[in-house]
């Protein structure tokens, strides 16, 4: 079973491959006996449409049947309208669901980019920016389950009176508070969730406005402190303007990945609790057979997410054009 | 030169080709492991990994050394999806498998002719099988002639059973609880635990991660089918009896007394947060949490390993007593669970292994290996744990399975996240509960 697997595998690596050279070699062939102004036109759809053809495969078509099963029942043997919509739009887990992903959506990014910016901003200007950066960073390589069970451990509660095992509650402990129950508690568990998001992120947000704030010339900066700037007009007004463009590319990143949140809840809580967000609802109706829905979720969200890709790319469009 | 690269292009699609078709052959090849009715080899899929393993090649040991019938043995763990996809492809399937454990696959696969009879399988030692297996495995209660949760439709049987757990014991510290087992809910609950120099009277431990809720699923299944019976308990798991209901609401009801600020240790969120592995750890503390704590066998390893250094032993340090009755019309109720095996491909050489694993000389090997109860009454064990289990599952009228396990996944979820709602907040059980109603109804249609 496990050879014949391998076999398969290394076949198709090599296999592939020369199927796509033994198409470029004989097409080549046969347009070189075209017409020249014939080759010119036909030459970039040639050799385009292997990408366009794999990405109509593994993207259009999966894309397409996912609208097709939202609008279809569970066998996909009948249509249903938007009966699967109604479902998520009206059905009470689901508008849980789509508040906490709003409160993943504004508490998650505004603070994984602010962070991110302060960090930047304030490590620029100190000897161990290297080694803090890297403290700052060291979370973002780390896998969200894995993330989630170290933070597992700091949330950690045990009764009134025990001793504390959990980091957090251990020093409300030294500050002569009760534990708190910070996963179960509803006043807490999303904050402590998106918290837990924010932490993984940071580093990430941090490094890439890094990279854009070293590109400004420090010429700019001399000149605003020559007209008698002080160092926070020059950060507010100055610095964070030039930035803007990145902000906004790492802004609309942490935007979809708030959308996607999914290891995050699924590992510390599985939407108990009132924790749920919109993916791990989409997995728990797939995970019942539920295409249908599951579909209409994962389109509701396809939706969701398609104008903060266009923002996305059209930033980094006018990167490349004032390149 | 147009000459060689013409030449060169034909060796590049013939490579490609052969390649491709290669691709073609290898994959389709995959799964060819069956082929004609063999009398000489047995494909087994199996879902257990570790000593579960270990210990099921101990029992084929002896089996293949008799009778020379090679065993072609896989772990899969998705057996029941794949075999799905092989019965609606009409591929190859193993000859022996778990059987499913979903009460429509059961149907359609009989009906499909893809589960063979045990009757044929094991011919004249079929009756012996049934007199020696713990009756709740093998017979549905009053006569009836189909129950899918143990594979019985129109009277036959599609799967042999072979191994069992009861589920719902009652665990205590014997150096701590010196008293008489309850024999009734009420007495349980009217135990004082500080005349044993305990804290509180139960520990809990709900929380499992992304199936958090379950073990609370164990203690109120083990109320409900105690306490308004098998009927209402089955219904219940197949959509056919509301949440609402006043059988269930009297089941998160007196679930919510076992759980109760009073009852559990540390409170309701220490019941919340605590881990179900450590939920039994109070028990063996000086002075201790709590006196009892409802969970499965399993549940000793977890103490052995939470305490290294007390070297805790079965049957002198812990011991456990059966769930005391609910309501008396309805005792013999148990919960529990059982591995299986059912025929897919009627050959010889799978004949001859279902008949040697339903016989005594077998399961006695997975007794001696430990863990687990045989299907068969009469095994030996040397655990003392073991030995009580096995009188329980011999007492039983219904072996009932774990209720969440056989529901819809989002009715699983939302049942278990409804334990984990009404232990936090009491005062929400009506709503919880008008919820689930809402959750069963979407969860039971398919849309």
């Amino acid at each position: 079973m496990a050879l014949d697997q391998i076999i398969t595998a290394v076949v198709a690596v090599i296999g592939v491959p020369l199927v796509l050279l033994a198409y470029i070699i004989v097409g080549e062939q046969v347009i070189e006996r075209l017409s020249d102004r014939l080759q010119t036109w036909i030459r970039p759809y040639f050799w385009a449409l292997p990408a366009v053809g794999f990405a109509t495969v593994f993207m259009l078509y999966p894309m397409a049947r996912t609208v097709i099963f939202s609008l279809r029942n569970n066998d996909d043997n009948a249509w249903v309208g938007f009966a699967n919509y109604n479902y998520f739009f009206t059905f009470p887990d689901t508008l849980t669901a789509l508040r906490n992903s709003l409160l993943w959506l504004v508490f998650y990014t505004f603070f994984a980019v602010a962070f991110g910016l302060i960090a930047a901003i304030l490590l620029d200007r100190v000897r161990y920016e290297a080694l803090a950066k890297v403290a700052i960073f060291l979370p973002v390589p780390i896998s969200a389950v894995a993330a989630s069970i170290i933070w597992k451990f700091m949330f950690e509660y045990q009764p009134v009176g025990a001793t504390q095992t959990g980091t957090l509650n251990a020093l409300l402990g030294v500050a002569h508070h009760d534990p708190v129950a910070w996963l179960v508690d509803s006043t807490t568990n999303n904050a402590a969730l998106i918290f837990v998001g924010i932490w993984t992120a940071v580093g990430f947000c941090m490094v890439i406005i890094s990279a854009s704030l070293k590109a400004i010339s420090t010429e700019v900066l001399e000149a605003a402190r020559i007209d008698g700037a002080n160092e926070f007009q020059i950060v507010w007004l100055v610095v964070t303007p030039l930035l803007w463009p990145t902000i906004t590319v790492v802004g609309t990143t942490m935007l979809i990945n708030a959308l996607k949140t999914f290891d995050i809840v699924y590992v510390m809580t599985n939407g108990a609790y009132d924790t749920d967000v919109i993916a791990t609802r989409m997995f728990s109706q797939l995970q019942s057979n539920h295409i249908g829905r599951a579909a209409a979720v994962g389109v509701v969200l396809f939706i969701a997410i398609v104008p903060l890709m266009l923002v996305n790319i059209r930033r980094f469009q006018q990167q490349e054009e004032q390149r | 030169m147009s000459d060689v690269f013409t030449r060169l292009a034909s060796r590049a699609i013939a490579a490609g080709l052969g390649t491709l078709m290669l691709i073609a052959c290898s994959s389709g090849g995959g799964g060819g492991t069956g082929g004609g009715a063999s009398s000489t080899d047995v494909t087994v899929w199996t879902a257990w990994g570790g000593a579960e393993l270990k210990a099921f090649q101990d029992v084929l040991k002896p089996f293949k050394d008799q009778t020379g019938i090679n065993v072609h043995l896989t772990t899969n763990r998705d057996s029941t999806n794949q075999l799905a996809n092989g019965i609606a492809a009409g591929t190859d399937l193993p000859d022996i498998a778990p059987g499913p454990t979903d009460p429509n696959l059961v149907k359609s696969w009989v009906s499909k002719g893809a589960l063979k009879p045990m009757e044929t399988a094991l011919g004249d030692q079929f009756q012996a099988y049934i007199d020696n297996t713990y009756p709740a495995l093998t017979t549905p209660p009053s006569g009836q002639q189909d129950n899918p949760y143990i594979l019985v439709i129109g009277g036959k049987h599609y799967a042999l059973m072979v191994k069992t757990q009861v589920k719902g014991l009652i665990w205590y510290n014997k150096k701590v609880f010196t008293g008489t087992a309850p024999t009734s809910f009420d007495q349980m609950l009217q135990i004082n635990p500080s005349q044993y120099g305990a804290k509180s009277l139960f520990c809990a431990g709900f929380e499992s991660g992304a199936a958090s809720g379950w073990p609370a699923s164990d203690q109120i299944d083990n109320i409900i089918m105690r306490q308004s019976g098998d009927q209402v308990y089955t219904n219940w798991i197949q959509g056919k009896q509301k949440f609402t209901s006043p059988e269930i609401k009297l089941g998160y009801q007196t679930f919510l007394q076992e759980v109760s600020d009073q009852n559990v240790y540390g409170g309701r969120n220490t019941a919340l947060s605590t881990n179900f592995g450590k939920a039994g750890d109070p028990l063996f503390k000086n002075p201790a949490g709590c006196l009892f704590l409802e969970q499965a066998t399993f549940i000793t390893s977890f103490f052995q390993q939470d305490f290294p250094s007390l070297n805790l032993k079965a049957g002198t340090d812990f011991d456990f007593f059966a769930h005391p009755s609910v309501n008396s019309q309805y005792d013999g109720n148990i919960n529990g669970f059982y591995d299986n095996f059912s025929m897919y491909n009627d050959t010889p050489a799978a004949r001859k292994l279902l008949t040697y694993l339903s016989t005594k000389d077998a399961q006695q090997i997975w007794a001696n290996d430990g863990g687990t109860l045989g299907a068969i009454k009469t095994l030996t064990y040397t655990d003392p744990v073991f030995k009580r289990a096995a009188d329980i599952a011999n007492s039983a009228k219904n072996l009932l399975v774990t209720a969440g396990d056989f529901m819809p996944a989002d009715m699983q979820k939302a049942f278990w996240q409804s334990l984990l709602n009404v232990t936090k907040n009491p005062g929400s059980l009506d709503s919880e509960l008008a919820h689930l109603d809402q959750v069963q109804k979407a969860a039971y249609t398919t849309s």
